[in-house]
Parts: C-alpha cells; sequence; structure tokens
C-alpha cells in the first residue's frame, strides 16, 4: 500500500511533479548529452592523432625516445617486420626513419619533424594520405618529393611543385641539405601536427642521413620507428605484452605512452565530466528537496493523521522517501531517452563547430564533432538519479516524522 | 469493565514559562459499551482529555489506562503501535487520505496491521455496508458529500476491531441530515455491537443521543450524568 500510496502523492499536484520532472529529465539528458559531447571530442583528437601517424603502437630503441637522436635507430628492422608479420591483429605498420630539421623556402624557415616512410605501408597505416587537399600521395618516379601541412603551406607560402629546402644532421653529425618539391599538402585539422611535420620517401632521407661511406645495408636498414596500427583498439595493451616480449631490448609503447598528451586528455575529459555530472546532480538535488520539502509541508494535518491512526515512523519516512525516488523514475527513463537519442542523433550526423573550427584546430579537434559515449555513462546516471533522489528525500522525510501527531493534527 | 480509566490526570502546557492548566486532575472510568459525550464549555480541557485518553498526548501527572495498560510512559513509538490496535479515530474534518479511495481508506490500518487480505476485504465490505456506503466503494474522499466522508471515517475508525472508538467534534462540519444519519449508525453500531464510543462535542444533537454525559469545566469534571 505504501507504494500505491507513494505513487498517488506525487500526482497530487500534477504539475509541481511534472517540473521536477522536466527538471530532472533535462538534467540527465544534459549531462548525457555533454557527456557525450566531451567524449566525442576526446575520441576525435585520440583518433586523430592514431590517424595521423602516431598509430596504436610504436617500436623504438629505448634511448631514441629519450633523446631522439638519429644515432639510436632500431638495430634490427627486419626482425620486428618478421614480428608484426606474424600477429594476426596488427593491420598494418610503417617502418620510419624520424629525424628534427628546418624547412625553408623563400618566404621563411620553420623547425618541422621529418618522417620518412614507404609510401604503402604509411598510406595502409595512416590517414595521411586520405587527408590531401592537393597533390598526390608521392607519385611514383619522383625523388625528393615532399608531403607537407596546409599550415606549413601557408606559412611558407608554398603549393603542390614548390621547392622546399630540408636541413638537418646526418649521421656524422654534419649538416646536410637538400631540395624538396612539394607533391602533396594535407590537412588533418591538427594545426600543430600540420605545420609541424612533413613526410619524405625513406629512401631519399636514408641517403641523405647515410653520407658516402656508408654502406648500403646500412641505408636500407636505417629506421628509428615502426608505428603499428591494430584492428581493435581494445588489444592495445595485450599486444604491447606480446610484443614487448617478442622484442626484447626494444621500445613498445602504447598510444598513450608515445604521446603522453592523449592520456591526458583522455583522463581529463573523464575527470571534467565527472565534475559536470556532480554539478548537475548537486541542482537536482535541490530541485528535488524543494518540491518534497512543499509536498510535506502542505499536507502536515495528514502526517499527523497518518501517525494518529497508527503508521510508524520507518513507513512514514518511506513513504516520502519512496516519493522522490519515484519522481526519479519517472525522469530517468526520460532523460535516458532524451539523452540517448541526442548521442544516437549527433553520433550519426554529427555537429558541426566550424564556425571555431580555428580555435579547435589549434588543440588538435575535428571541426564536426560526433558525439560518442560509453555505455557505462546511461547506468552512473541512473544509479546517480536513484542516489540523488534518496539524498534529497532524506530532510523532508526526517521533518516528517519529526511532527508530533497531536500537534500537526491541530495544523491549519 | 472500565476500558478507559484516568486517574489524576493533569496537564500543564509551557510548566517553564507560563503555565497553562489544562487539567487538574481527572479521575474517569469508561466501561466497554459506553456511548459517551465529553462536554464543556471552549478552554475547559475536553479535547486535551481526550488527546490523552487517545493516546496522542501525555499527562503530565496521573496515569491513564486503556485496556488495562498504562499507556502515560509509553514512547513515541510505543504509542503509535498502541493506537493502531487498540483505538479508532474519528476528526472533526474527516481527515480521510485524499489519494485513496473509501475502500483503500477503510483497508488501510488493516495492512499496517499485516491482516491477510481475505480478512482485510470481507472487513471492508462489511464495515461500508454498516455506513451504508457499500455502492462508494471506490469514490474517492473528493467525490464524497461531508457526511460520506465522516461514515467512511467511521469506518476506517472501526476497521482494526479497536477497544474503543475515540471521535473530536464529529458532527461539526456535517448538516442536520447527515449528523441524524451518522448518529444512527454509531448509536446502532454501539447498541448491537457493543462498541464503545467517547465524543468531544458542542453539539446539542451528538450530546441529546448520549447515554453517558461528561462534563468539564477548568480542567476538572464538573457532571458526570447517565441516562438511560
Amino acid at each position: 500500500m505504501i507504494p500505491i500510496l507513494s505513487w498517488r502523492n506525487i500526482w497530487r499536484s500534477p504539475t509541481r511533479s511534472a517540473v521536477v520532472i522536466t527538471a530532472v529529465a533535462l538534467g540527465i539528458w544534459a549531462a548525457i548529452a555533454l557527456s557525450g559531447f566531451m567524449t566525442g571530442i576526446m575520441k576525435s583528437y585520440v583518433r586523430s592523432a592514431i590517424e595521423n601517424s602516431v598509430g596504436h603502437l610504436q617500436i623504438h630503441a629505448p634511448e631514441f625516445t629519450e633523446e631522439y637522436e638519429l644515432k639510436y635507430y632500431l638495430p634490427d628492422v627486419q626482425k620486428v617486420a618478421q614480428e608484426l608479420e606474424s600477429l594476426p591483429q596488427i593491420a598494418a605498420y610503417s617502418t620510419r626513419t624520424v629525424t628534427n630539421g628546418m624547412a625553408s623556402s623563400s618566404k621563411g624557415a620553420r623547425g618541422v619533424m621529418v618522417k620518412g616512410v614507404e609510401p604503402q605501408q604509411e598510406a595502409a597505416m595512416s590517414a595521411i594520405d586520405d587527408k590531401l587537399t592537393e597533390g598526390e600521395f608521392f607519385p611514383e618516379m619522383r625523388g625528393n618529393g615532399v608531403l607537407i601541412g596546409a599550415e606549413l603551406a601557408d606559412k611558407l607560402n608554398l603549393k603542390v611543385r614548390s621547392k622546399l629546402v630540408l636541413t638537418f644532421q646526418d649521421l656524422n653529425r654534419e649538416i646536410t641539405a637538400a631540395a624538396f618539391r612539394v607533391v602533396g599538402i594535407f590537412d588533418t585539422g591538427n594545426a600543430p601536427f600540420d605545420g609541424g611535420t612533413v613526410f619524405v620517401e625513406r629512401a631519399d632521407l636514408n641517403r641523405l642521413l647515410s653520407p658516402q661511406g656508408d654502406t648500403a645495408a646500412v641505408q636500407g636498414a636505417l629506421a628509428h620507428e615502426v608505428a603499428v596500427l591494430l584492428k581493435d583498439v581494445q588489444q592495445v595493451e595485450t599486444t604491447e605484452e606480446s610484443l614487448q616480449d617478442a622484442l626484447p631490448g626494444l621500445d613498445v609503447k602504447t598510444y598513450r605512452e608515445v604521446s603522453p598528451d592523449l592520456e591526458l586528455y583522455e583522463s581529463q575529459i573523464q575527470n571534467v565530466s565527472m565534475i559536470y555530472l556532480v554539478v548537475i546532480m548537486l541542482a537536482l538535488v535541490f530541485g528535488i528537496i524543494n518540491t518534497m520539502l512543499m509536498a510535506v509541508l502542505e499536507r502536515i494535518k495528514e502526517l499527523g493523521m497518518l501517525m494518529a491512526i497508527g503508521m510508524n515512523k520507518a513507513k512514514v519516512f518511506t513513504m516520502i522517501l519512496l516519493e522522490a525516488v519515484l519522481l526519479g523514475l519517472v525522469s530517468a527513463p526520460i532523460g535516458l531517452l532524451l539523452g540517448y537519442l541526442t548521442i544516437w542523433y549527433v553520433g550519426e550526423n554529427g555537429i558541426d563547430l566550424s564556425a571555431y573550427s580555428a580555435g579547435l584546430a589549434d588543440y588538435g579537434i575535428a571541426q564536426v564533432i560526433y558525439f560518442e559515449i560509453d555505455p557505462q555513462v546511461y547506468w552512473q546516471m541512473a544509479v546517480g538519479v536513484f542516489v540523488t533522489s534518496v539524498l534529497a528525500a532524506i530532510y523532508p522525510a526526517l521533518k516528517a516524522i519529526r511532527l508530533k501527531p497531536v500537534d500537526a493534527l491541530q495544523h491549519v | 469493565m472500565a476500558v478507559i480509566k484516568t486517574k489524576g490526570v493533569e496537564k500543564t502546557y509551557n510548566p517553564d514559562k507560563i503555565p497553562v492548566r489544562a487539567l487538574k486532575g481527572v479521575d474517569l472510568e469508561i466501561a466497554e459499551g459506553e456511548f459517551t459525550a465529553i462536554v464543556g464549555p471552549s478552554g475547559s480541557g475536553k479535547t486535551t482529555l481526550l488527546n490523552i485518553i487517545g493516546g496522542l498526548d501525555r499527562p503530565t501527572g496521573g496515569y491513564v489506562e486503556v485496556g488495562g495498560e498504562d499507556i502515560s510512559q509509553m514512547s513515541d513509538n510505543e504509542l503509535i503501535d498502541f493506537r493502531k490496535e487498540h483505538i479508532g479515530f474519528v476528526f472533526q474534518a474527516y481527515n480521510l487520505i485524499p489519494v485513496l479511495t473509501a475502500r483503500e481508506n477503510v483497508e488501510f490500518v488493516m495492512l499496517l496491521q499485516n491482516r491477510s487480505k481475505a480478512e482485510r476485504d470481507a472487513r471492508v465490505k462489511e464495515l461500508l455496508h454498516a455506513v451504508g456506503l457499500e455502492d462508494k466503494l471506490d469514490k474517492r474522499p473528493s467525490e464524497l458529500s461531508g457526511g460520506q466522508q465522516q461514515r467512511v471515517a467511521v469506518a476506517r475508525a472501526l476497521a482494526p476491531k479497536p477497544t474503543f472508538i475515540l471521535a473530536d467534534e464529529p458532527t461539526a462540519n456535517l448538516d442536520s441530515a447527515s449528523t441524524a444519519n451518522l448518529l444512527d449508525i454509531m448509536a446502532r453500531l454501539n447498541r448491537e455491537e457493543h462498541i464503545t464510543f467517547v465524543f468531544s462535542t458542542h453539539d446539542q444533537r451528538v450530546i441529546d443521543r448520549a447515554r453517558r454525559v461528561v462534563t468539564l469545566v477548568d480542567g476538572v469534571i464538573d457532571k458526570d450524568e447517565r441516562r438511560e
């Protein structure tokens, strides 16, 4: 009977209940949409970093990741390649020679990271080939071609077929420079990356890095980095372990370790989402307290009567608590459904933030955000609303059971 | 046998500030099956006395026995349980639960008593029949007249099979026809089923039907007349 009583009690003031139900449902919706938006941004950032060149895993000589010196190349690229070929969960990998240098044009010079890649491998591993806005991805029969980002093209006033001079140290620590021809311009939407990374063919870069006297073997074997793309991102940790076991003496790292900013970003977004969640829930607590307090104060006489005829304090307390929980139970599915539909719709169609794209691109965030959500958020919200309702009902329920029937019955 | 017995019952409000002595030593015994009206001018202490014998308030002196049990020292929770089992209340303003139907209002106390469904159903029908509302089982209080609501309240008060029924000005909000009807029902229940009724009232119509009239003046019993 108490659940029935509580249920009917909340419909005594349909308008008031509707207002609080709407508020709670909107709160849930807002929290889910916000979480979807932030997760969408985070995933877009992480995905774009993974696609742009980081990959899911990277293999280096241990010293290279600390000092980024040219001399710390991988001792046996062939062995790494063989190992990767043998693992079924590997979708693609790209062997790279990496150095820092200076890119100069007639307009100016900028520091860049030069990545020497095998075009076919790189096309399979990263999405750079898909992100070309002009030119081609290393057309054949063309020595010293370079792919540059849109940002760098803009800063150095370069176009396809423009000449670009790359200057860097070779393995003997001698400064060397070579002219390259821009064959393609990519735009990943990540301004720092587009302004600071250029891709050349590994054979071209290795030739320049290994001056006369070095053997062809060194030239062919020179590589600093193997970036690996997995078929399923969930397998990152397990694959990291098995590769690390198979390649002792090398450093196998996940994208989170390679780019600590990605991990920071992931955890920060989760923290911020949680803070928003708590703030929204806090606001709801006060909304529900207000409603329940009104509900108690306007039926003091009735509560006195219930206690007079033998309803004990535990039952009165339960009745009030249940009223709040039922309000939450009505609101939660509405809010969850609205949230789910929003995530689904914006997840399919995206939300266009191009009006703010300049700012976003500076942070490496795409212009169109597709909402994504960890399904756990729905459970968290449901539990959150339940806990919120219970917490919010405690004070009004205490107020109810503190009434003395003899006084409450006299209440006008 | 006395179902209600008070001995030297006193009640002083605000004992620490400006004390108001509402009851100044009331000795009263009400036997099973009596139909008693407690009357007196405003401020005479009749509501206070009713609250004390109804276990809603505690005396500051003396003691109260209901069904042979001293209720004057019980805790709040013990009193709630005691009222649930032993006392049926009829209030001036009906005080039905507005969101429950007539049937559910009557059933409610029996649910608190954990009575079986079969017993509850049978008793609800029996009681609402006894108060002439068998056709209003599924009406909510807002769909009933004042007189009908008060009859539901009487049925509710009877539902737990209490030791006695305490009615505080039960006819104050009723018209003559409803009052007569209600009094007929209560008198019949008293006569045929020996249910003990105690009223506080100003209403001459009620006083006329009472078989015992206890008059309180300034917190003491001034007159106690029995009629047969």
